[in-house]
């Protein structure tokens, strides 16, 4: 048995460390997720003003502070007892303000963060073995992929063509952002009743704009095709099985006009999505399209035991036809990508946030009950510095992020999750042919397929809330007063880029903070054991799953353990977000808020 | 073109016409040796990378190309990543972060690190609150910081330790660490506690602007702010470039709002065009050139956007700037700040008798004063020329 730790596992936002254990065959078979960070972020607002948390929790993401802005904000709504006539303006101001924000995020994950592992070395010997197309494919990874510190054998590479466009394409939309919401990061948008500005016709025909420029470097470096064709044959194909089709038959196309001259740059249609589609997934690129060679990112950071792992969606975006106001505890019926609960077979359930509870017992906190509800939370962290030891295996306790689960399973949320329970042609499509093929759906391949595919999903309803139902000028807020806010208690359920965020709020007599507390993506993604011992879904994920690229095609190499680094970065790991605490030292009672 | 001059110059052209302009300083700064970079990132929310990606003149790629940089490691934009096998260093430095950590302790002198984020103290005085590569992070900036010829810090939370240290019931036991300073405490910067001598310039706010930080290591590197001598002249008490965060200009003198203050309209809620002042604006407290210069592209600020200003630039953000949407003379934070905060509310508070009259008299005109001499600075502000 080897040990393989990551640490730090770099490309991601926060501090994370992976330790591993890995048999002579190349297979991960136990692995821990390490939060190594602790903040203590929440506890900041006890006793003040709860109106400085809209603009307060932003601190704890730079990479999604909108979400957890919008997400305060709607637990202020509920404190306040406004979430029924907070005017429609401003919920499709919230909108927008949360879908540029998933556009921009989704983009630094596929081409910044996650995207530089392709120009991974043992790539070049993997594909080498198919000749000149191999070669010629090799060149199209490195040159678009490659990050701003990139050296091989000695020599510095300039950064990749995708890598520097979607770097410009995140700049403009932030810029697209801080045309409503003042400056991006941590942007003031975001307010208990509504939002804090109301948009000129300038501001909607500017950041139309925007999108549409963005647009373009989709259709060049991202698909290949123009985005309303990708969108009208995928999102709003009239089957799953329809859409799957269109993409193979596109990349069916793409290949017969290559594999004669090797040419798979952007110009001749070999867009992102193609090329990793093709040559990332053993199924479509081996089975299906006859490549003799694939990535097999399909058969990388899948779950073993669907009866211990369930994908979960708080649902987001509002659905503008509803009108002024909204219901905060049941988004089941109000939100454009819906809330649910899927199980590991892929049964869809309606959500019910009462099934939600965290566990501690193998994370640096101190208390006698292991598993409360974020709404009861306690959390005393570890004080003692000899107790902090990230080395003694899964027993122990070895992380600062808490372990939530939903009824006892710990789900995967993101995306991929949401694609599904929304039902999304392409990613239902293709979890049907992963299934059909016997494969198990979710996996490094479809986790990146549907996120690219989501800002596809985002972009047409953007456009439909600028140009249709956002009125400039319109009424953005509802009159609210501290005093509102007296004994009262907010929940906040949103989707960030990377998934299923709560925030839960409390007031004493004096309307001043009693609780904060914030359950956020990465803490789902990338927990420690549950109470049932339940392996985190990061840490499923990699248990089974090969050390080295493409299953081990070149052998296994321990010193690179390309299976960690895919499988943890598909989740687009946040760990400053996941890292939490709120409540005691001992000095403080209880609170528990009156929701239940 | 002397020092003060080309900072002045830099601070009011924005970076792409100081490009333009400077084209013969440019093409010296191509002809100058290699400087390199080393970014550490350590208790902070990774917001401050975030915003030196937004930077668009220049941008972070012409940034490092224009002044000849090296960026030997960052963790958000490196290929590389921590990599150990049965407890030891594997594979080389093209893939292994932590080699890189140790060649760069070991080898390297006279770099410029750039600090993002706070360094975690606890508890008890262990740093093990942020560990990273198996070790506390406190330990790797002791011994990166030792060997820098310059520590830029960016963002509050290597300022100032920022929201890391607000007042909590358990912020002591965290014990996070600005680098020169812990709120505005300076004998509580990590520097003094570890004993590095290594100059800081600090680049404040929540994040950082792009061009306060590219620029301010643009002109390091150019040799027009000489380190160390020149610090005591370009930096304010709080260690930050006074080009970016005049001591005599704040938010509030450069607000697009600023018109409706002057006639005394006030918005009374959210959503309005008038001035945010009793909505708990700190625009009148705030030293930055976010008026002028603008965020994201230098389209917009958040008084622009119909948000009080937060202060998040102060040393004492948040704790001196909480509750965010309580007018200043009801809150009772009274920080370091306590003249401009009294003078600016005596001014609001007469409003009716015309603003313009009251504040000339109530504030009186200040000398122009040089160097470190601005401890009464803060009486500057207001803004009346």
């Amino acid at each position: 048995m080897v040990q393989v730790i990551v640490d730090p596992v770099s490309r991601i936002e926060g501090h994370y460390r992976i330790n591993t254990e890995v048999n002579g065959e190349g297979v991960i078979t136990d692995a821990q997720s390490n939060g190594l960070q602790l903040r203590g972020f929440e506890r900041l607002f006890q006793k003040h003003d709860p109106r400085d948390a809209a603009l307060l929790v932003q601190r704890i993401c730079g990479v999604c502070p909108v979400s957890h802005g919008i997400t305060a904000a709607n637990a202020l709504d509920e404190l306040f007892g406004v979430a029924g006539e907070v005017p429609k303006n401003a919920l499709v101001m919230r909108n927008i303000h949360q879908s540029l924000n998933y556009i921009a995020s989704h983009a630094a994950h596929i081409y910044v963060l996650w995207g530089p592992d392709l120009a991974n070395p043992a790539y070049r010997d993997i594909l080498a073995k198919y000749g000149d197309v191999g070669n010629a494919v090799w060149k199209e990874l490195q040159g678009r992929f490659a990050p701003l510190i990139y050296q091989l054998n000695g020599i510095s590479y300039p950064a990749g063509s995708s890598y520097l466009g979607a770097i410009e394409e995140f700049r403009r939309l932030h810029e697209a952002i801080s045309l409503i919401a003042g400056k991006m990061p941590h942007p003031v948008l975001q307010n208990v009743g509504g939002v804090v500005y109301s948009p000129t016709v300038a501001d909607i025909g500017q950041i139309v704009g925007y999108v549409s420029k963005t647009m373009e470097f989709i259709e060049a470096f991202t698909l290949g095709v123009s985005p309303d064709t990708w969108i009208e044959n995928t999102y709003r194909a009239s089957s799953p099985q329809k859409a799957v089709n269109f993409v193979i038959e596109r990349l069916q196309e793409l290949l017969n006009n290559s594999l004669s001259n090797n040419n798979f740059s952007h110009s001749a249609g070999w867009g992102d999505v193609p090329l990793f589609a093709a040559f990332g997934s053993e199924l479509i690129g081996e089975k299906l399209l006859g490549l003799p060679i694939s990535m097999k990112m399909d058969l990388a950071g899948t779950y073993k035991d669907p009866d211990k792992i369930g994908f979960l969606s708080y649902g987001v975006f509002f659905k503008p036809e509803k009108g002024d106001g909204y219901d905060p505890r049941s988004p089941a019926d109000s939100r454009v990508i819906p809330s649910g609960y899927m199980n590991g077979y892929f049964k869809l359930e309606q959500f019910d946030y009462r099934k939600i509870s965290e566990s501690i017992s193998h994370s640096f906190y101190i208390d006698d009950i292991k598993d409360r509800p974020p709404w009861n939370g306690v959390t005393v962290p570890e004080g003692d510095p000899e107790n902090i030891d990230y080395t003694k295996g899964s027993k122990s306790r070895y992380s600062w992020a808490k372990a939530p689960h939903y009824d006892g399973i710990p789900c995967e949320v993101g995306p991929l999750a949401r694609m599904m329970i929304m039902g999304e042609p392409l990613v239902t499509g293709l979890v049907k042919t992963f299934q059909d093929n016997g494969y198990y759906p979710v996996n490094n391949y479809t986790r990146m397929i549907a996120r690219m595919q989501e800002i596809l999903v985002v972009v047409p309803e953007l456009m439909k809330w600028l140009t249709q139902d956002l009125q400039a000028g319109g009424k953005v807020a509802v009159y609210t007063d501290l005093p509102m806010a007296k004994s009262s208690a907010g929940m906040g359920l949103w989707e960030a880029p990377r998934g299923a965020l709560g925030h839960w709020i409390a007031t004493g007599p004096d309307s001043m903070v009693t609780l904060y507390q914030a359950v956020v993506p990465s803490t789902w993604n990338l927990a420690p054991r549950n109470s049932q011992e339940i392996p985190s879904p990061v840490e499923q994920a990699l248990i089974g799953t090969k050390i080295s690229a493409a299953e081990n095609a070149l052998g296994v190499d321990y010193s690179n353990p390309l299976g960690i680094l895919h499988t943890a970065r598909s989740y687009d790991p946040c760990l400053a977000c996941a890292v939490h605490t709120i409540d005691k030292t001992g000095k403080h009672p209880d609170y528990t808020i009156k929701i239940l | 073109m002397d020092r003060r001059t080309f900072i002045k110059a830099v601070g009011v052209l924005g970076a792409s016409l100081f490009l333009q302009t400077y084209k013969s300083d440019m093409a010296k700064a191509l002809e100058l040796s290699e400087t390199k970079v080393v970014w550490l990132h350590g208790v902070m929310d990774s917001g401050c990378t975030i915003s030196m990606l937004d930077g668009g003149s220049p941008d972070i790629v012409e940034f490092l190309r224009v002044y000849n940089l090296k960026l030997l490691y960052h963790e958000v934009l490196m290929m590389q990543q921590g990599i150990f096998v049965d407890g030891k260093l594997a594979n080389t430095s093209e893939l292994n972060s932590e080699i890189v950590l140790d060649e760069i302790m070991e080898r390297e002198k006279g770099y410029v690190l750039v600090s993002e984020g706070a360094v975690a103290n606890g508890p008890q005085g262990s740093g093990k609150y942020l560990m990273y590569g198996g070790r506390p992070y406190k330990e790797i900036y002791e011994k990166v910081a030792k060997n820098a010829s310059v520590i830029v810090a960016i963002g509050q939370c290597a300022t100032n330790s920022g929201v890391n240290a607000a007042k909590s019931d358990i912020v002591e036991l965290l014990d996070p660490r600005g680098i020169a300073f812990t709120m505005e405490d300076s004998s509580k910067g990590i520097v003094d506690l570890l004993g590095i001598n290594t100059p800081v310039i600090n680049i404040g706010g929540c994040p950082a602007h792009p061009d306060w930080v590219f620029l301010t290591i643009g002109a390091v590197v150019l040799g027009k702010i000489k380190i160390p001598d020149d610090l005591p002249y370009v930096l304010d008490r709080w260690k930050r470039p006074k080009v970016f965060f005049p001591p005599d200009h704040v938010v509030h003198d450069n607000c697009p709002r600023r018109g409706y203050y002057d006639r005394g309209e006030f918005d009374l809620t959210v959503g309005g065009e008038k001035c945010l002042w009793k909505l708990g604006c700190k625009g009148p407290y705030s030293h930055a050139d976010c008026g002028t210069r603008h965020w994201n592209g230098h389209l917009n600020l958040c008084p622009m956007a119909g948000s009080p200003c937060i202060s998040c630039v102060e040393p004492g953000f948040p704790d001196s700037s909480r509750p965010f949407f309580v007018e200043i003379e009801k809150t009772g934070i009274l920080g370091t700040n306590i003249s401009t905060v009294a003078g600016v509310a005596i001014g609001g508070a007469l409003l009716a008798a015309g603003v313009h009259a009251v504040r000339r008299t109530v504030l009186k005109r200040p000398e122009d004063e040089e160097g470190f001499a601005e401890e009464s600075s803060s009486e500057k502000t207001g803004g009346e020329k």
